[in-house]
């Protein structure tokens, strides 16, 4: 209970004027007591009053002691030195300024990095027990496990495990929705009927897909809408409930509305609808003879209460090796691996982890940059505060009371600079938001500035203004108090400068660092946008469709597209017009697959060599402006009917017949009929820009069917009439058919160059930053070692050194200061930058154009920043420094 | 090098003296409330006289003291009317108070005879 009467003392004495009042009069009333009774004995009044004022002691002292008692304590202390801190910043507002900057800059790039880790690692789904729920990842040792397995297995899985308390299985997919005449290819999410009630999810209206919406296939055309799809295509409309819509040519009727907060489990693909399992279309349901190999599902499941995460794992492998004996030839050696849910289980969530630790390592060292600063300037401020620090010590305050009250002001410097942070991290994570659209067409991850990020910059700081407080606080704090009091200049100063050149190195080797990076990936960038990616994207515009979505089956799908390019054609002003399957250079580009070579000898079929493939209609070659080099186009002769033919690329020719003649050879992706090469196409890039050649394989699409493609169009005139005009004529075919990914070739390139150049505008960003940061910190170390040289400079001036001496003397002084650090970071970059070799396109990681272009950019960097004090010092006037003595 | 001993020589003065005064007369202050609340005047005489005036007490350490008694509840103060009819602040002892001088007043003893003890040990033998 003692604090508890405290407390009510304290607040008592809140009203300070009253409690002075009341003491005034206490201390009166003794006062006079003591002279009546003075007076009794005898003396006159005014005798009297001064003999007590005498006995009693001074007024004054007690109520300043008295006082005392009346505040808080330490946190009166804290207010009192915050007071003082900001008076002191508000002072300097120059220092201020720069420091505050400087470490908003640090802590900005800190908290923007920190909220995609957050989102990425950090953030719980919002689903019950979140920590209880997993998803498995199959596979064989050595091989690599991916989260995806055939339906008929994940039954197995589901209906034989004890250790999960629910095992739900679901699949994305393209759908096309037809709403009030606009028609869009969106992603929809089939999921078992035990997904929501496993996950304990909701919904927001209506009902969720329930065990008995998910019994026969294709028997249950119900439908949930995401919130944001619910908001945004249709208006919040609360009558939506028992509609029916219109998806990939069927009616579905919908049934209810998930979470805003719910964006299905994976963060790299939110789902705009979710249906049943069994409306997915062509779901194998049973162990049929396609081996359960087709149909993957991805997998999500409870962990039962009380079963631990090995357990189970333990558990799900005992199943897996007995599904390998009843199965040999689907799952034998199949293991199985739980990770987290939302990160496209273990293989993405490494490659994840590997990228967040990069980018946070990169912003650490910027922080790590800006600190280094504020040391160096707080050391300097230190020097200039000697004598006001000296004498608090002097005149009794302890090491701590100062050192305290220091750190208090670094903080204070460090909170502002992180209400800056925060601000300019909200910036740049509001304009990444405004990129993503472009680059991930569903993807979840959304950034944003929860709790989390407002305690993870709160801490960092309160980290930092500690760090950078407390070097300088402990020196300034143990001055030899004589020569500071009297205004001397010490050898403790001497010190002091020599931790400061260290700072200043650091700061050199590690600015470079980060600009020789920046530097080697924009070069990387400049030659990527010069490879010949083996087609001419100007001039020419792309248009995805699906006749699929639709539910066209393989003829009408085939009729459509044909159709479909022989009205664009018809259109005028277009050169060449062509379909293929995989435009080169998308995302999600198709696998590779096995080749056999007709005449060697046979082979296991995974030991085959792989090649890419893709189907194309005819013209494709003159569309793309693809070099064939030798044999022939395909033809309309080349049908389902004839012999199949193939057109290889140079890599595809070299491999398989180096020195000979292609042309007529044979070969088969392991099964199936034999292929006969007609036509060899000149190499391109396919997935990467940075790939070497490649093998691959062009088939036609009249004999390979695909219902996916990509229509590409060759014409002059401005690209947004032309994607019309062609939008027009393919909805004169089917109104309801949703065209995708409606872009110019050149605006197709950028998908292969967004990590670069993503890359090179943060290494860029930084690296400038650095090499401000760094071109400050010498600045002022110059700057200060002038000012401590001063007499020593007037002194040498008054024995007859030139200007020119003077200015060698200070430059020769910054000079080796700046070789130190590039010499260290030249090194460290020597190391460092192999990290980006998959960013560089072909520019080697020591490319040595880079590496003395950046140095040099650094070194006259450095020279400018000693150049100011060099000048400076020249200008001293040796008799003005001479009398000061 | 000159600055350690001049910094320890400043607190000595400051410190050492005062941690003295401050636990004895809070103890007597207290024992002072004992028979009842007065008020400040009142306290400082009967130190003063019960000492045989060979303890002064001055506003400089009373009323500090007092605020600091107050504040850690050992003992309330509130107004009343003295003796002469002058408005004055009595002090009254408080449960925790009470408890307090107990435990401060067995210290104190423990404290003097063991000093006594070492200072004159003849004593102890007659």
């Amino acid at each position: 209970m003692r604090w508890w009467s405290e407390l009510k003392y304290v607040v008592k004495k809140l009203n300070r004027r009253r409690a002075e009042r009341e003491l005034q009069e206490e201390i009166d009333a003794h006062l006079e007591m003591e002279t009546q009774e003075k007076i009794a004995d005898g003396l006159s009044r005014e005798e009297a009053r001064y003999a007590a004022h005498r006995a009693l002691g001074s007024v004054a002292l007690a109520t300043e002691d008295s006082r005392a008692w009346w505040g808080f304590g330490r946190l009166e202390e804290l207010s009192q030195d915050l007071r003082y801190g900001a008076r002191m910043l508000m002072k300097r507002p120059g220092f201020t300024l720069v420091a505050v900057l400087t470490l908003g800059l640090g802590i900005g790039a800190n908290t923007a990095i920190f909220s995609l880790v957050n989102t990425v690692l950090l953030r719980p789904l919002p689903i019950a027990q979140p920590e209880q729920v997993v998803t498995l990842n199959f596979g064989v040792p050595g091989r690599g496990v991916f989260p995806l397995i055939g339906y008929p297995e994940y039954t197995d899985y589901r209906d034989r495990n004890q250790a999960l308390a629910g095992l739900a299985a679901m699949g994305m997919a393209p759908v096309g929705l037809s709403n009030n005449g606009i028609n869009e290819r969106i992603w929809g999410l089939h999921v078992t009927g035990n997904y929501f009630s496993l996950l304990g999810v909701g919904a927001a209206l209506g009902r969720v897909i329930a065990p008995e919406d998910d019994l026969t296939p294709g028997g249950h055309p119900v439908v949930m809408l995401s919130y944001q799809c619910w908001q945004q295509r249709f208006g919040a409309d609360p009558q939506i409930i028992g509609r029916s819509l219109l998806i990939g040519g069927r009616n579905y009727t919908v049934i209810g509305i998930t979470p805003p907060e719910f964006r299905g489990t994976e963060l790299a693909s939110s789902p705009e609808l979710w249906f049943p399992m069994m409306m997915k279309p062509g779901l194998e349901v049973g162990r049929g003879p396609l081996k359960g190999r087709t149909s993957p599902v991805s997998t999500i499941g409870r962990l039962k209460e009380g079963v631990s995460w090995a357990q189970a794992e333990s558990a799900l492998n005992l199943i897996a090796a007995q599904l390998g004996r009843e199965y040999p030839q689907a799952d034998k050696g199949q293991i199985v691996v739980l990770t987290q849910p939302g990160l496209f289980g273990a293989a993405m969530r490494g490659a994840v982890l590997r990228f967040t630790a990069v980018a946070m390592g990169v912003v650490v060292l910027v922080l790590l940059l800006a600190c280094t600063n504020l040391v160096n300037m707080l050391l300097a401020r230190a020097s200039e505060r000697h004598r006001e620090i000296a004498i608090r010590l002097a005149i009794g305050a302890g090491r701590s009371r100062v050192l305290r009250q220091l750190l208090t002001e670094s903080v204070l410097l460090a909170l502002l600079g992180s209400a800056l942070g925060l601000a300019l991290a909200y910036g740049a994570v509001a304009l990444a938001a405004r990129f993503k659209p472009v680059f991930f067409g569903f993807t979840a991850i959304e950034l944003q500035m929860d709790w989390r990020v407002l305690v993870f910059t709160l801490a960092l700081s309160l980290l930092t203004g500690v760090l950078f407080g407390l070097l300088p606080g402990l020196q300034a704090t143990r001055p030899d108090l004589i020569p500071a009091l009297k205004n001397e200049s010490t050898l403790g100063g001497y010190r002091r400068s020599r931790l400061r050149n260290l700072l200043v190195v650091a700061q050199m080797s590690l600015s470079l660092v980060l600009l020789l990076c920046a530097g080697l990936v924009l070069r990387g960038l400049l030659r990527a946008q010069q490879i010949d990616p083996g087609f001419n994207p100007r001039q020419a515009v792309e248009v995805s469709f699906d006749p699929g979505l639709q539910q066209y089956d393989r003829e009408r799908g085939r009729e459509f597209q044909r159709q479909a390019l022989e009205r664009v054609r018809s259109l005028p002003g277009l050169q060449a017009t062509a379909l293929t399957a995989h435009a080169p250079l998308t995302s999600g580009e198709s696998g590779g697959r096995g080749i056999f070579i007709q005449g060697d000898e046979p082979k296991a079929a995974t030991q085959a060599p792989i090649a890419l493939t893709t189907s194309i209609s005819t013209d494709y070659f003159s569309t793309m402006e693809t070099r064939l080099l030798q044999g022939r186009d395909f033809t309309a002769q080349d049908d389902a009917q004839s012999p199949p033919v193939a057109i290889v690329n140079e890599a595809f020719a070299r491999r398989f017949w180096p020195g000979e003649n292609p042309l007529g050879k044979r070969f088969n992706f392991t099964t199936g009929k034999w292929i006969e090469i007609v036509g060899v196409a000149q190499n391109g890039k396919y997935s990467s820009l940075a790939e070497q050649p490649k093998p691959f394989v062009y088939l036609p699409l009249a004999q390979n069917y695909e219902s996916k493609v990509t229509l590409i169009a060759r014409g002059a005139g401005d690209p947004n009439l032309l994607t019309a005009a062609i939008r027009n004529e393919i909805h004169g075919l089917d109104g309801n058919l949703p065209l995708y990914d409606a872009r110019t070739m050149v605006e197709h390139m950028d998908l292969p160059l967004f990590p670069a150049r993503a890359a090179a505008t943060a290494l860029g960003g930084f690296g400038a930053l650095a090499l401000l940061l760094a071109a400050v910190g010498v600045f002022g170390v110059m700057s200060h070692a002038v000012t401590q040289r001063t007499r020593e400079i007037g002194v040498r001036i008054a024995l007859g050194a030139g200007s020119k001496e003077i200015f060698k003397l200070i430059v020769g002084q910054g000079a080796l200061l700046v070789g130190t650090g590039v010499g260290i970071g030249l090194g460290g970059a020597v190391l460092g930058t192999r990290l980006l070799a998959k960013l560089l396109f072909g520019v080697s990681a020591l490319d040595p154009l880079t590496f003395v272009g950046v140095t040099a950019l650094l070194t006259a960097t450095a020279f400018l920043a000693c150049y100011l004090p060099a000048r400076r010092a020249t200008k001293v006037d040796p008799m003005v420094v001479l009398r000061q003595e | 090098m000159v600055d350690i001993p001049l910094k320890s020589f400043m607190r000595k003065q400051k410190d050492k003296p005062i941690d003295m005064l401050q636990g004895t007369l809070d103890l007597l202050i207290l024992r002072t409330l004992l028979f009842g609340p007065i008020h400040g005047h009142a306290i400082a005489k009967s130190i003063e006289r019960t000492s045989q005036d060979v303890l002064r007490v001055d506003h400089g350490s009373l009323y500090p003291a007092l605020q600091r008694l107050e504040r850690r509840g050992l003992i309330t103060a509130e107004w009343g009317t003295s003796e002469n009819n002058r408005r004055a602040r009595y002090y009254r002892l408080t449960t925790a108070g009470r408890k307090q001088l107990m435990t401060e007043t067995g210290k104190w003893e423990r404290l003097t005879e063991a000093i006594a003890r070492i200072l004159s040990p003849d004593r102890e033998e007659a």
